[in-house]
């Protein structure tokens, strides 16, 4: 072992072995590396913001399981050597023990970011086993050594080890979710057991050797029988306060921290009147006393804290005392110590060592001023303004000083390589390893992890018009209640969250927003957006969703939803699954929605006529508040309308924007389908000629295979050609009817739905009950003709509409019926099987709301239903 | 949408060259190097870790970058994803995650050569380690993305 401590301390171990040199050399740098780097990880992932809490979580566990445990691992291990005048422990063990608990740390922090409690579980218990295992090693090293005056000390190490296994059992509890029903506890003892006993232990017992080492005096002769005293103290705190946090029971719980202050305060007053034989200080010394004052404080203020407050409102109000004692204890001691011991570690004699002290104390005072003015600002309830430069102040003193010391030890490593050949396996690959698992799993946490953006994903729009449902939600006792919420499809649902807990919550909505962490009776407004598929939420601080926090927002069935049915029919019981997963009907359309106009165009005087026809996709509003992403022919569902004479010709030129192939076929047309109807590629075109030779209503649709897909996804359009002496009429109407899927097209629960004949709606002109919030126009005694085409991909239509009789019906190339036919005959229903076409005329007799549906009941309650306001 | 492709002869040059270059690490960092260490001299092994490791340098900034850069853009390109759809969760957020983590593996290999070339022997092993795991890690988020 190097020299740990200078010459002057007369009680300092014999620095034998002291000839022992690149070997551990290179192994400390390597050990320290590993401690730079999860400190360089925890600093990136605090960077990365705190606005979920799985990344808050990461970034203070990085930083304490990461780097302060393996700091207080390599540290006490060479201390113990030094302590105990010891033989070095086999390094390979020791290597394998290191490398153990840095794989479970790994394991602890990739289940919570990947958010696999099993795996947290089994990285927890393997960090008590490895940390086991290392106090087996310092036992077994304590009996084969000399033993010394201050072997005292290592005692401190062996109770550090014990707290750990408790405080990591603790953790492996709630990060797992099984110790919900008593969570705040488990917490409680989690954060004691480990801040004061797994940190705080090493801590004290280090700086009764070390104090007096960076301050270059004697140490007091009082020291053992102050450091043994101190210890009895502690422990019997630290056992007093964890049993009294399980139970609950407060007043034993504070009197324990009591008992812990006052071993805190006795050690403390040793070393200030150790300080106060020194005029001038260093900067380790000055970073150890302030860490040890702001030690005493935060000890003093969780005494306070804990007895005046209930223990339900402890978990809260002590997160200020932990940032204290993180930022001005832990990071300082961390920061401190390394000051210290990185020149004594690496520097080879009196100039090495000055060489790499000179550039670890490069700004030194800045450093120590902005980290210790960071802690007010972190732990006084002061403006977020001043916690932010309190962050930035503590991030940039410690980023700091990681920058100074990675130089140090890329340099030492350098250097010793060349120096002399290596001797043993070389922690180069262990400390690459280290760094790359923890790109990855940084990697890994971006990738499943929302921002704080609340943006509804998916099909959903968030516009301010469609129809609006908030609930209310609370957080309490690791249940979300509601645990489900049931809403008609289609419904824009904001949740209004509580926390009604005494510890933080927040939720978050699958594939959607989340609400800020929430503190206890704090309330968010969560814009979930537009449901149109069932989505769970679950509150995200590790551990909560596991122990059962979660809530199922579902779909609901439409018509029991709404309400629509009017009239005392009960029976809607008997609603088929078809509507089950129906959009809402009764919700508005978005702001700015135009409906299909449904007017039809009159016939133009060119014989022949022109149309570039492009195949786009395109996000549509299908359904009242639903948006979809559609295939289209240019852009609109149903594609546009085509109207001429008996002879016109039409030359259609299609060009394919998509990305898959499409085709054309116009059912008014005779011709080979082998060229015109062929697919065409991407960014293909071809034109499409025919003449139209007989009169009708006629479907075009989009000729690629699956058709029952391309169909059913929006690609299809009318032909209108006007049978020969059509007489003129007053209002002109086309309405396509078609079945709506909603769903990602493509999908496979998409295609089931079109191959078992399931839609979520029936429609005229592309969208769902448009006509029934835009009703078509005419007035009193107008004759108008409604011209109507079966566009599928699977059902037809019995075109009816209330309130009036047709007396002209023309279906397929034929009049069924004539206005002025003798027989005086009416029809009631104009019927289409899936392709067909044609038109029915009526007057409507006077003013009204004249309703016209698909008869079919199913069709017409699920979408095909719309009104003409006949109004003078 | 059906069959082999032009897009299919894209992916495979992807996936091809995403395989070539984490199995070349792995068969340089399991098999080839060990071996070396153990076999020849000090000087001999020298120049043969210093020449596997240009070339397999100048393959990567040669061969493997621009592959892998242009079929990855054209593929992001084809499938639509614009720089907003990155900040998406789901698809988007892992092809970010898997960009970044790709970023930072290059830096690391690059680093890794820097090194080498200034005979920082174990920073440079160390970098390759990195270089590696973060490969892995890479791979690990692309089989994560929705299939397409």
């Amino acid at each position: 072992m190097v020299t740990l401590l200078p010459p002057s301390g007369s009680t300092a171990p014999p620095p034998h072995r002291s000839s022992d040199g690149s070997g551990l050399r290179s192994g400390h740098a390597g050990r320290h590396l590993i401690i730079v780097g999860w400190i360089s990880a925890g600093l990136v992932t605090a960077a990365a913001g705190h606005s979920f809490p799985a990344a808050r979580w990461l970034s203070l566990h990085l930083f304490l399981l990461g780097a302060v445990t393996n700091a207080i691992v390599v540290w006490s291990e060479h201390f113990t050597v030094a302590l105990l005048h010891a033989p070095d422990p086999d390094v390979r063990w020791s290597n394998a023990r290191l490398a153990g608990l840095n794989v479970a740390i790994l394991a602890v922090l990739g289940g919570v970011a990947a958010d696999v409690p099993v795996l947290t579980g089994i990285g927890a218990a393997a960090v008590t086993a490895a940390v086991l295992a290392r106090l087996t090693a310092l036992v077994r090293m304590g009996r084969r050594a000399l033993g010394g005056k201050l072997a005292l000390l290592t005692l401190y190490y062996k109770a550090a080890a014990l707290a750990l296994v408790v405080g990591a059992a603790l953790g492996g509890l709630l990060a797992t979710g099984w110790g919900a029903a008593r969570h705040t506890e488990l917490m409680l003892a989690h954060i004691h057991v480990n801040l004061l006993g797994w940190v705080g232990l090493p801590v004290i017992g280090t700086l009764f050797m070390l104090w007096p080492t960076v301050l270059r005096l004697r140490m007091e002769d009082r020291t053992v029988r102050v450091a043994r005293r101190s210890l009895g103290l502690l422990l019997a705190g630290l056992v007093l306060m964890t049993a009294g946090l399980l139970a609950g029971i407060r007043l034993p719980a504070a009197a324990g921290l009591a008992v812990y202050a006052a071993g805190l305060i006795d050690a403390a007053v040793l070393f200030l009147t150790t300080v106060r034989r020194r005029s001038r200080h260093s900067p380790a010394s000055v970073m150890l006393a302030a860490a040890t004052g702001w030690f005493v404080v935060a000890v003093l203020a969780d005494l306070v804290l804990m007895s005046t407050r209930s223990l339900h409102h402890l978990h809260t109000d002590l997160e200020p005392v932990t940032w204290l004692l993180m930022v001005g204890m832990v990071a300082q001691v961390l920061l401190g110590a390394l000051t210290h011991l990185l020149p004594v570690v690496l520097g080879r004699g009196p100039a090495g060592r000055a060489t790499v002290q000179a550039r670890l104390d490069v700004a030194w005072p800045a450093r120590v001023s902005a980290l210790n003015l960071a802690v007010p600002l972190l732990a006084l309830p002061l403006p977020h303004l001043a916690t932010v430069v309190g962050w930035l102040l503590a991030g940039a003193a410690v980023a700091s000083f990681t920058v100074l010391c990675a130089s140090v030890l890329a340099e030492r490593h350098a250097q010793s390589d060349e120096a002399e050949p290596r001797t043993f396996p070389g922690r180069a690959p262990l400390v690459g390893g280290v760094a790359g698992v923890v790109l990855t799993v940084m990697a890994v946490v971006l990738a499943t992890t929302s921002g704080g953006t609340p943006q509804p994903q998916g099909e959903a729009v968030d516009t301010a018009a469609s129809r609006t449902r908030t609930v209310k939600v609370a957080l309490s006792g690791m249940r979300v209640s509601p645990a489900t919420i049931a809403v008609p499809a289609g419904t824009r649902l904001v949740l209004e969250v509580t926390n009604q807990d005494s510890m933080r919550h927040d939720l978050r909505v699958e594939d959607g927003p989340g609400t800020p962490l929430l503190d206890g009776g704090d309330t968010a407004r969560l814009h979930v957006g537009t449901i149109t598929a069932d989505r769970d939420a679950w509150c995200t601080v590790p551990g909560h969703r596991a122990a059962g926090m979660t809530m199922r927002i579902s779909i609901q069935n439409t018509d029991k939803a709404t309400g629509r049915s009017a009239g005392g029919h009960d029976g809607h019981a008997a609603v088929p699954d078809t509507t089950s997963t129906g959009p809402n009907l009764a919700a508005d359309f978005t702001e700015g929605f135009e409906p299909r106009p449904a007017v039809l165009p009159s016939t133009g005087e060119g014989r022949i006529h022109k149309l570039r026809l492009n195949a786009v996709e395109k996000h549509i509003e299908v359904a009242p508040g639903v948006r979809q992403r559609m295939w289209t022919f240019g852009g609109t569902v149903p594609g546009p309308v085509l109207r001429g004479k008996v002879g016109d010709t039409f030359e259609i030129t299609l060009v394919n924007d998509t990305s898959m192939g499409h085709g054309i076929d116009f059912h008014a047309g005779a011709l080979a389908p082998d060229r015109p109807m062929r697919t065409i590629e991407p960014d293909e075109e071809l034109v499409y000629r025919f003449r139209a030779e007989h009169a009708g209503a006629w479907l075009y649709h989009c000729s690629t295979a699956p058709m029952l897909q391309h169909m059913g996804n929006g690609m299809y359009g009318a032909v209108i050609i006007d049978p020969p002496h059509l007489p003129r009429v007053d209002r002109e109407y086309v309405l396509v009817a078609s079945q709506l899927y909603l769903g990602t097209p493509g999908s496979s629960s998409h295609v089931a739905k079109m191959t078992s004949g399931r839609p979520d709606a029936w429609v005229f002109n592309g969208t769902a009950a448009q006509y029934a919030t835009a009703p078509l126009a005419a007035r009193p005694g107008e004759r108008a003709r409604f011209w109507v085409v079966a566009a599928g991909p699977s059902d037809g239509i019995a075109f009816h509409m209330v309130g009036t009789v047709f007396d002209t019906v023309y279906k397929e190339g034929a009049y069924l019926l004539r206005a002025d036919a003798p027989t005086r005959g009416g029809a009631q229903v104009l019927d289409l099987a899936a392709g067909q076409g044609g038109f029915v005329e009526t007057r409507f007799p006077e003013a009204g709301r004249y309703t016209f549906v698909d008869h079919d009941m199913r069709h017409a309650e699920s979408g095909a239903h719309g009104t003409v306001r006949v109004e003078r | 949408m059906n069959g082999v492709d032009g897009w299919a002869l894209v992916r495979f040059a992807h996936v091809t060259g995403a395989a070539l270059w984490v199995g070349g690490q792995l068969a340089l960092s399991l098999v080839i190097l060990p071996l070396a260490r153990r076999m020849l001299t000090p000087e001999a092994r020298g120049r043969f870790v210093q020449q596997a490791g240009r070339r397999f340098g100048l393959l990567t900034a040669a061969v493997f970058l621009p592959v892998q850069l242009t079929t990855g853009v054209a593929m992001a390109w084809h499938k639509g994803v614009t720089w907003a759809a990155l900040a998406e969760p789901g698809y988007g957020r892992i092809l970010a995650a898997k960009l970044a983590l790709f970023t930072a593996v290059m830096v690391a290999a690059g680093l890794h050569g820097w090194a080498h070339a200034r005979s920082r022997t174990e920073l440079a092993r160390a970098l390759a380690v990195t270089s590696l795991i973060g490969s892995l890690g890479v791979v690990l988020l692309a089989t994560a993305l929705p299939a397409t």
